[in-house]
């Protein structure tokens, strides 16, 4: 099975390479700097591209179901060990992640021409894009922590990459203020806050894996379900829930689901490429690889009687309500680049719905397959709109959807690629990734059999239907209707609205073709990664699939195998989205404006989507605001008087005052020392005489 | 490798009347590079010592106090190499920073003596002579005390004998005493007073209880203490004696006070020295008099250690938050991250102990890169106040990754070493908490890692302020500093990133030593 070559096992070796090539380029990256800063884009680009190389060498393995698994001594004094695992999973997830970042890297030599910190930007892709590898390929906790704390690091630093924070890197509008808490932010700002708030998600997560460790004496992965006496234990003291549910913990963090949500807003302060990075390929999407990590794990534990369905059903909650929370906020948003980022988030609240709904059904695998074949979908449109998004900022010079409109004409490249993948994100039928991958969401869903089933489907295909009207209203404010006034005041001073350049538009390009392509053959792919993925639960954990029982299907055709109540509700979703869309926004039949303000349930509830339903408010006064007004109390009223001023000053005071008093009896009289030590004597005298 | 510690220990002390001389004789830069090579030398003598596991000497000494002995083992070995390789790299750092203040106190003399005004060419000459003999010979006392200072801390922490201990504690309190009172900032006589009297009296209270223990067991040898058995009326005493002479050491939660004034003040290669090196000195006399020697009072009081620190974590944490003075912010900074020795202290487990003394290896380099970078500031931007600072990550590049990394660290960010103390430290609250079921050990470690939230809220706030945002317009020709001040700091940077990755340097040494304590 293994490549032997010169007594090294090829692909354990190719494994380590893939993530810690990136890492080798962000090393070598400034010293290049030094001569060429042009060079650097061309040095990581370059390295990117092997590593993905890597990657795919180890895909036919893969395919087959083989892993590769392979350590190294590391903090022996404790017996830890270092190692990668290239099992299914993280092989398929190191190819998404090795060749969309690729891509973007390729687009970001465009993107970022001219930056004077170019260097310190690719630097920071290139450590992203290790960390995020190191995430994937790791075959314990441990050291998936060191690239789970790696992908934190590099979105504060890209986050706010411009940290000079001039205006036109801040997002959110100026003045705009909800809750007293202003609604403007500059990138340094937005990128502690991101590194914050993810930070709160971590400790959790780090919580989770101590617990684990305490009973199970490793972090390994495969030693974990090696031998699941330490689940036996912890289930018996209550104890395995909980441990999951804070490793889930950092997943909340990572992929910005509610309730820490709120920092994937303002990351898109960073530079475009760097949103779509850490939208499709990397960061957010290591919660969801976690999650698709450690979910078999817990449920493979079912079959030795020990639950974890709570954990299952927070999972699949919590997703249900982010995918909502946020698809309903991007509908009001004016600036592009939040609109994609709240799609974002609820895309992933959907991906964390199946793999919870996964764990919850019979069929681990169906839910299992639809969570993560919706993460490669999304990866591959997501990145493609943010690219896109990025060319219109970089030619419009504004991230508001309201400085731009009637574009179709003169960016006809960029208007058909974000048609492409904005149809995959709204589901559109048949021929795109994400109608195949959404549809098997609903499926499993709706299959489960689970009590929460109903409700949840409710909300995916409400979910679906908002999904559907804001993307088309990105599309139609950015391309249809009147030129916005900044671009008609562009025009007038001469500056020509033009396509972006070649290297740029090439790279979302392919990303846009492909999700139509492989939407042509979306349901067959599915298929594939089912398969697999049943082959690899078996083998891996023992997770072995229901046969499903053959029904008479309604359905004719090649659409034979699937859920006709599923695939029903996800055409009228996508109809019905597409079609509010249309009226508002294409035909502009309606004016939004008009109809939000002719009543006033739709002015309330447009109102509290603006603001975010309040909660980024009300974080910053309770975790902000609150104790730091907290902390200035003590400084002035503990600290400043209690200690300081008792402690040093009123020492000093008690010591000066005796010092008087002291020297003041020096007064060299001798009469008065004769007196005082006469008046001793006595007093002696007295006290021996009783 | 005979005498190697007694030469490490003594030979800065011998030859610092030499850089005296040199000083004095030839100019700063002769006596930094000198003292510079006997700190090398010595260092270089400590980590070869170290390699060869468990190292001992011993020497007689007096009849009534017992032995005068050297010993280098799992406990003592971190804090020794961190100490002395702390001292080795300030030494070059110092140059610039001091020769700067040397130059600025000479000025303010030499206005306080002809009443500013009254400049001329004869003047201008006259000062300019006088200004050179004046550095070179600040020069040559401040780097004697330098070398003394630094060897006081390491003869500390290889002491073998109570008596030695304290004398050793004592004799590092005079030099910083002399350098904060002579080139601190400030009011800097009275801080320096301020500053000695409370560790001095903080010593007092701790030579109480050594007395306790040594005149009720007639030894004070550690190798007899750990032999004998101590009446239980009195040990107990001893024990809360020496934790609160430490406490104050450690600038623990109540006894912090000292801390903030003296540590702002200093100098700022002193400053780097104090705040990580030598406080934590105090952690290093618990692991050693109260774990190790009085096993039985550690396990009664560790619970209250454990508080004790979480206590300080937090509040260290939420003063750092209130001050606009960057190295008051890090003197609190310092106070917090010594709230995370006496957690991990309290911890009561092998990995809680060892990531304890991890974080005194990582606080070491972490805090210390931080006031290097203040040093930065303060010689290269003239100000320290955070809130007239701003943006000069684009005017000081290798400074602002430097203080990045020194940042990582403290915040516990992999692949720094911070990490490395922070996850073993936390794991062995957590042990603890589980093997006893206590409700009470399990929310505090909850509550320490929130604490881990508040420091990186501190830490990155004050990146942001300093290195990040508008730079103010009169910032504008601002420089990095000299290569004597950044390639300290980069050697300590590449050094954090390594124990980060590979933590068996140290873990190979505490770890064992650590069991072998607790499970004995």
């Amino acid at each position: 099975m293994a490549t032997e070559f010169m007594g090294l096992d090829v692909s354990a070796i190719s494994a380590w390479t893939i993530w810690i090539l990136p890492f080798l380029a962000a090393v070598i990256i400034p010293a290049v700097g030094k001569g060429s800063k042009k060079a650097t884009g061309y040095v990581a680009v370059g390295l990117a591209l092997a590593s993905a190389l890597f990657a795919t060498s180890l895909l036919p393995g893969a395919l087959e179901a083989q892993e590769v698994h392979d350590q190294i001594p590391w903090i022996s004094s404790i017996g830890l060990k270092a190692g990668v695992l290239a099992d299914p999973l993280a092989v398929i997830m190191a190819n998404v992640v090795g060749w969309i970042s690729f891509l973007i890297l390729v687009y970001s030599i465009g993107y970022m021409k001219g930056d004077k910190d170019i260097v310190r930007f690719w630097f920071w892709m290139m450590f992203f894009i290790g960390s995020m590898q190191l995430i994937v390929l790791s075959d314990n906790l441990l050291q998936l922590f060191f690239g789970w704390e790696g992908v934190g690091l590099a979105s504060y630093a890209l986050i706010g990459f411009w940290y000079r924070d001039k205006a036109q890197h801040h997002v959110g509008k100026e003045g705009y203020s909800t809750l007293g808490i202003m609604e403007y932010y500059s990138p340094t700002h937005a990128g502690m806050k991101a590194f914050i708030m993810t930070k709160v998600g971590d400790i959790m997560m780090l919580a989770g894996m101590f617990l684990i460790f305490a009973y199970a004496g490793t972090f390994g992965f495969k030693e974990l379900i090696g031998d699941t006496a330490w689940a036996t234990t912890m289930s018996a003291e209550g104890l395995l829930v909980p441990a999951a549910v804070l490793l889930f913990g950092g997943a909340l963090g990572k992929s910005a689901q509610f309730p820490l949500n709120e920092w994937l807003l303002e990351a898109m302060t960073g530079p475009t490429a760097v949103s779509a990075l850490i939208h499709a390929a990397t960061m957010v999407k290591a919660g969801v690889f976690l999650v698709a990590r450690l979910g078999p794990l817990f449920f493979a534990l079912g079959a030795a009687g020990i639950l974890a369905d709570q954990f299952f059903e927070i999972i699949a909650w919590v997703g249900a309500i982010t995918a909502l929370l946020l698809a309903t906020q991007a509908v009001v948003n004016p600036e592009i680049k939040k609109v994609l980022a709240y799609s974002t988030g609820s895309q992933i609240g959907y991906m964390m719905m199946a793999l919870g709904i996964a764990g919850l059904s019979q069929q681990f695998v169906d839910g299992y397959t639809a969570g993560f074949y919706h993460l490669i979908s999304h990866a591959m449109f997501k990145a493609s709109l943010f690219m896109a998004a990025g060319s219109l900022l970089h030619v419009v010079g504004s991230r508001f959807m309201t400085d731009m409109g009637g574009l179709r004409k003169q960016m006809k490249k960029t208007y058909a690629f974000m048609w492409a993948a904005g149809l995959a994100l709204m589901g559109a039928p048949f021929i795109t990734t994400g109608f195949w991958s959404k549809d098997a969401i609903f499926a499993a869903v709706y299959e489960s059999g689970n009590t929460w089933a109903l409700p949840i489907f409710v909300i995916a295909i409400l979910t679906a239907v908002i999904t559907a009207f804001y993307t088309t209203r990105m599309i139609g404010m950015v391309f249809f209707g009147k030129k916005s006034k900044h671009i008609e005041k562009m025009e007038s001073e001469g500056n020509h609205i033009h396509e972006a350049p070649m290297l740029m538009w090439v790279p979302y390009g392919i990303l846009a073709v492909l999700t139509i392509g492989i939407g042509i053959i979306g349901l067959s792919a599915e298929e594939g990664i089912h398969e697999l993925f049943t082959e690899y639960l078996e083998n891996s954990f023992g997770i072995y699939s229901v046969l499903p029982e053959v029904d008479e299907s309604m359905l004719p055709g090649f659409l034979s195998g699937l859920n006709p109540i599923a695939l029903g509700s996800s055409l009228i979703a996508f109809s019905v989205g597409f079609g509010l869309g249309y009226i508002f926004y294409i035909g502009r039949w309606v004016d939004p404006v008009k109809f939000v303000n002719s009543n006033l349930f739709f002015y309330a509830l447009h109102k509290v989507m603006l603001n975010r339903w309040y909660l980024n408010a009300i974080i910053y006064w309770v975790f902000v605001i609150a104790p730091l007004w907290l902390a200035r109390g003590i400084w002035r009223y503990f600290e400043r008087t209690a200690i300081d001023m008792g402690m040093n000053v009123g020492l000093e005071r008690t010591i000066g005052w005796s010092a008087k008093v002291v020297q003041a009896s020096q007064t060299g009289i001798a009469q008065s020392y004769l007196f005082v030590f006469g008046a001793g004597l006595l007093f002696i005298v007295l006290i021996l005489l009783i | 490798m005979e005498y190697a510690l007694l030469q490490a220990v003594f030979l800065p002390l011998l030859l610092s009347p030499l850089v005296y001389y040199l000083g004095r004789k030839v100019g700063p830069n002769a006596a930094t590079w000198f003292s510079f090579g006997i700190l090398l030398y010595c260092t270089i003598l400590i980590i070869v010592a170290a390699l060869n596991g468990t190292y001992e000497e011993h020497y007689p000494w007096t009849e009534l106090f017992g032995e005068f002995g050297f010993l280098l083992d799992g406990l003592a070995a971190p804090f020794a190499i961190i100490i002395y390789v702390l001292a080795t790299i300030l030494a070059l750092y110092s140059k610039p920073y001091m020769v700067h203040k040397f130059k600025e106190n000479f000025h303010e003399l030499y206005q306080s003596k002809t009443g500013g005004g009254s400049a001329g060419q004869t003047t201008a000459i006259v000062e300019s002579s006088a200004l050179t003999e004046y550095v070179n010979k600040q020069s040559g006392i401040y780097f004697a005390l330098f070398l003394v200072f630094s060897m006081g801390m390491l003869g500390t922490v290889l002491a073998t004998n109570l008596i030695e201990f304290y004398i050793f504690f004592e004799v590092m309190l005079v030099p910083a005493f002399f350098l904060i009172a002579f080139w601190g900032d400030g009011p800097r006589r009275r801080i320096a007073l301020m500053f000695f009297l409370w560790t001095h009296v903080g010593a007092v209270i701790l030579l109480l209880g050594f007395l306790t223990i040594g005149l009720s067991i007639g030894s004070f040898d550690f190798a007899d203490i750990k032999e004998s058995e101590i009446p239980s009326d009195v040990v107990l005493l001893a024990a809360v004696a020496i934790l609160i002479g430490l406490g104050v050491k450690l600038a623990a939660f109540m006894f912090h006070i000292w801390l903030p004034y003296a540590h702002a003040s200093a100098p700022t290669p002193i400053s780097a020295l104090l705040s990580p090196a030598m406080i934590g000195i105090g952690a290093y006399a618990i692991f050693r008099l109260i774990i190790e020697f009085l096993p039985g009072q550690y396990e009664v009081l560790a619970i209250w250690i454990h508080i004790w620190g979480l206590a300080t974590m937090f509040y260290g944490g939420a003063m750092a938050l209130m001050q606009d003075d960057i190295k008051r912010m890090f003197a609190y900074s310092s106070i917090s991250q010594m709230g995370y020795l006496l957690f991990g202290i309290g911890s009561f487990s092998v990995l809680g102990l060892a990531g304890a003394e991890m974080m005194y290896v990582t606080h070491g380099l972490g805090k210390g890169l931080l006031f290097m970078t203040a040093g930065v500031l303060i010689l290269q931007v003239g100000s320290r106040k955070i809130s007239q600072l701003g943006g000069l990550a684009g005017k000081m590049p290798i400074t602002a990754v430097c203080a990045v990394i020194g940042a990582l660290t403290i915040m516990g960010i992999p692949p720094t070493s911070g990490f490395m103390g922070e996850w073993t430290l936390f794991y062995g609250a957590l042990e603890t908490a589980l093997e006893e079921g206590s409700t009470l050990r399990a929310v505090a470690f909850g509550l320490g890692l929130v604490a881990t939230v508040l420091t990186m809220a501190y830490i990155l706030w004050m990146l942001k302020r300093v290195f990040f945002g508008k730079l103010p317009e009169n910032l504008s020709d601002v420089k990095d500093g000299s290569w004597y001040m950044l390639a300290p700091m980069m050697v300590l940077a590449g050094f954090t990133i390594v124990v980060g990755i590979y933590p068996d340097i140290f873990f190979n040494k505490i770890i064992p030593y650590m069991s072998g304590v607790l499970g004995g």
